[in-house]
């Protein structure tokens, strides 16, 4: 016998609840009338029945065995609400859990070399702080960086001519993926480019957003502009003769354009572009000499990175529960200032920063196999920025299992293939679990 | 009529129509049911569109960037409630900034706030009970009753929002109430033929037409509400399809009718793929043909 027949045939031992949803207690039944002088007869055939069922359900569906139902909750018909649902305002809080396994066959691939971790915890709190604005604090929680402050932001509600300003941090709206917490993400890690160009986690920042909806083609396009601290975060041990952010052209400024079109009420196309410029630390060849370097290491260097990303959707709205396909594509060209004007203070210090422009890309592709059942793949490829760095390619694929809505269960597989010679390429597998309690809004589209 | 009147009339026409246009109340549902409510008591003093279809599960929707178009410039964004939309609604409310259709707003209309619940759970509840709604089951408006209520709502919210058409709103919802009640003494027979009768149902959703109808549901496909039906719950549910003499599976068209099927080849029973909504089937676009259709498909299967 099968493992899953065992199972189904436990189940059906165990259980005791028929209706487990919410039979229908308030109509009149016929069916509450029946004679109870063959109880054990009945029950008898019903168990050969149902065994027989089961059978013939194995073979139809192939498995499949799920928990054993519970017991029917009895319906309360009840008025209509008439108070608050939420009187004493309390906020959403909800919390969703990240973790990881690197069973990878050259040992751990992740950042604190952990074969089994906590990537991170990250505890949300959203709500409307007022007629104007609402409130949303992410803070995260790791081994590593203990916690930190993911997003907070304060988000205007009432802004006339399709306007909407946020102040604080957030993931930037730069590229698609970035936008995405990498919790939620199709995939397990953020792709290459973004990693190499931004960082593991992403591009966030803190500033000033602004954007604007407007269709003055018929569809939907929306331009978001920012203004943030600084690019991307401080890298650890450079210091430079001055702050960044000394004068307003050291932040950061993206812009993004959206463009989306329904093809059908099925498949549609989002393309937008992206850019961002801003100063970066980079730096100095000083060897550790005092003389040249006397209290910093490092210059600030222009770096922009323009960008383009489509996404193709399409997803039957019948049979939506079951099928979908994702196509989606970034290409990001990053652009770097090879020779940036040194200190003042180091004359004659040389700049060891990046000095090539480089472009990084990737596309994915997920397919919906069943309700709960998604495959994915993607292909990754960034060019070398700083000479010796080398190139870096990556192909990959997923299953994605969905227990609910709020669980999330992903087993990858990569093949990591650096360029230049002396580099062999090296295989990743990777399992994820991910899963969220408590009211999490719902992600970007 | 010479040039110079034709000319005089098509630029007062022409100014008069967007006059006219603007007058309108910009009316977005979240379903095809109450689309077509809000559009009877609104008649042609409103614009409305709905965002999900009659043949798409209501819980599931994406939240398009062109929904949030058609919401930017609403007067009134009217939705089911009791969290049905909680997938996506939130994303479509924010990405629209318009603060008429915020919590708070004019145009802000939930539903259920006019409706008699049912399946208002007593004790806490978690999500180890399924996708289970908390404020209680928002598949109202398979009750006509509850239509009722939901057309009385809409006059109200345009009587608010437009005064001087209170009338014109008035006479549309008495003619909406007017034209259910005609259609439910057509169908009065059937109702009589499936009180009473046992019937199975996948979803959670027909719990409002049972209580209208009197039909009992004996048990559901899904062991919990939104997970999908395990072999050894479908097992269970033929048991009891045997043991009631249950003769109809009642399934909405956008889940899969393979286990609908199997239940009905091992048991007899007949898959009745039913429409929820307005638009569910090809052909039933408006409320009242859809409860008729309805109805008289479960009684032709309980017969």
């Amino acid at each position: 016998m099968r493992p899953s027949s065992i199972l189904t045939a436990v189940a059906l031992c165990c259980a005791t609840a028929v209706g487990a949803q919410q039979p229908d207690t308030t109509s009149k039944r016929d069916s509450t009338r029946r004679a109870p002088r063959s109880a054990a007869d009945s029950a008898a055939k019903a168990d050969s029945a149902a065994r027989a069922d089961s059978i013939f359900i194995e073979q139809q569906l192939r498995g499949g065995a799920g928990a054993a139902p519970s017991g029917p909750a009895t319906p309360q018909p009840a008025t209509g609400s008439t108070g608050p649902i939420n009187p004493r305002l309390l906020p959403d809080v909800s919390a969703v859990g990240d973790l990881i396994a690197d069973l990878s066959p050259d040992g751990s691939t992740q950042e604190d070399g952990s074969r089994f971790g906590i990537r991170e915890v990250e505890v949300a709190i959203q709500a409307a702080v007022d007629p104007y604005f609402r409130g949303d604090v992410f803070i995260g929680l790791n081994d590593v960086e203990k916690v930190t402050i993911e997003q907070a932001y304060l988000t205007t509600t009432s802004l006339p001519y399709g306007l909407e300003v946020r102040l604080g941090r957030y993931l930037m709206p730069f590229g698609k993926q970035n936008l995405t917490h990498r919790h939620d993400l199709h995939t397990i890690e953020y792709p290459y480019v973004i990693q190499r160009f931004f960082g593991p986690e992403g591009l966030k920042g803190t500033g000033l957003w602004v954007s604007k909806i407007f269709s003055p083609f018929g569809f939907y396009q929306e331009l978001q502009l920012t203004a943030v601290d600084r690019y991307g975060e401080a890298p650890e041990g450079l210091t430079t003769e001055r702050p960044m952010n000394r004068r307003l052209s050291g932040l950061a400024y993206t812009a993004r354009l959206r463009n989306y079109v329904d093809f059908t009420q099925a498949a549609n196309l989002e393309l937008s572009a992206s850019a961002i410029t801003g100063r970066r630390e980079q730096p100095l060849a000083c060897d550790l000499d005092p003389l040249i370097c006397p209290s910093f290491n490092a210059v600030g260097a222009r770096q922009s990175v323009l960008a383009a990303d489509a996404t193709y959707r399409w997803r039957p709205l019948q049979q939506g529960l079951y099928k979908s396909f994702i196509l989606q594509a970034e290409v990001m060209r990053q652009l770097n200032d090879a020779t940036p004007e040194l200190p003042s203070g180091a004359p004659v210090a040389a700049y060891a920063g990046p000095s090539r422009d480089a472009t990084g890309a990737y596309v994915f592709a997920r397919y919906q196999l069943g309700q709960r059942l998604f495959v994915g793949s993607r292909y990754d490829h960034v060019g070398e920025t700083t000479p010796g760095e080398g190139s870096l390619g990556a192909a990959s694929g997923y299953i994605e299992w969905f227990p609910s809505e709020f669980s999330k269960l992903v087993a990858g597989y990569e093949r990591v293939m650096p360029g230049g010679v002396a580099v062999k390429d090296s295989d990743r597998i990777l399992l994820q679990a991910s899963f969220a309690v408590g009211p999490h809004k719902p992600h970007p589209f | 009529m010479n040039r110079r009147n034709f000319a005089f009339a098509l630029a007062a026409a022409l100014l008069a129509w967007p006059l006219t246009a603007e007058a309108q109340l910009k009316v977005v549902t979240s379903t095809t049911d109450l689309y077509d409510i809000a559009k009877s008591v609104g008649g042609n003093k409103i614009t409305a569109v709905h965002i999900s279809e009659g043949y798409q599960d209501p819980h599931f929707v994406e939240a398009k960037p062109s929904f949030i178009l058609q919401l930017k410039n609403a007067d009134v964004f009217a939705f089911v409630g009791l969290d049905l939309e909680i997938g996506w609604m939130p994303l479509l409310i924010d990405g629209a900034r318009n603060p008429r259709i915020r919590q708070g707003g004019s145009g802000y209309l939930d539903v259920s706030r006019a409706i008699r619940l049912l399946d208002v759970p007593g004790g806490n509840v978690d999500r180890s009970q399924g996708d289970v709604h908390p404020l209680g089951n928002p598949h109202y408006w398979l009750d006509p009753d509850n239509a009722k209520r939901i057309a009385g709502l809409f006059r109200n919210k345009f009587s608010e929002l437009d005064p001087k058409n209170a009338s014109f709103y008035s006479a549309n919802e008495k003619a909406f109430d007017n034209r259910l009640d005609a259609a439910a003494r057509g169908w009065a027979a059937a109702r009589a033929q499936i009180r009473g009768k046992p019937v199975v149902a996948y979803h959670t959703s027909w719990r409002y037409l049972a209580e209208y109808t009197g039909m009992n549901i004996v048990a559901f496909m899904e062991p919990k509400p939104g997970v999908p039906p395990s072999p050894s719950h479908l097992a269970q549910v033929m048991a009891t399809v045997r043991r009631t003499g249950a003769k109809a599976i009642i399934i909405e068209p956008f889940y899969d009718r393979k286990t609908a099927d199997l239940i009905a080849a091992r048991t007899g029973a007949k898959v009745l793929v039913l429409p929820p909504s307005v638009g569910g089937v090809r052909g039933l676009n408006d409320y009242v043909s859809v409860m008729q259709y309805d109805i008289q498909q479960v009684a032709g299967a309980v017969q």
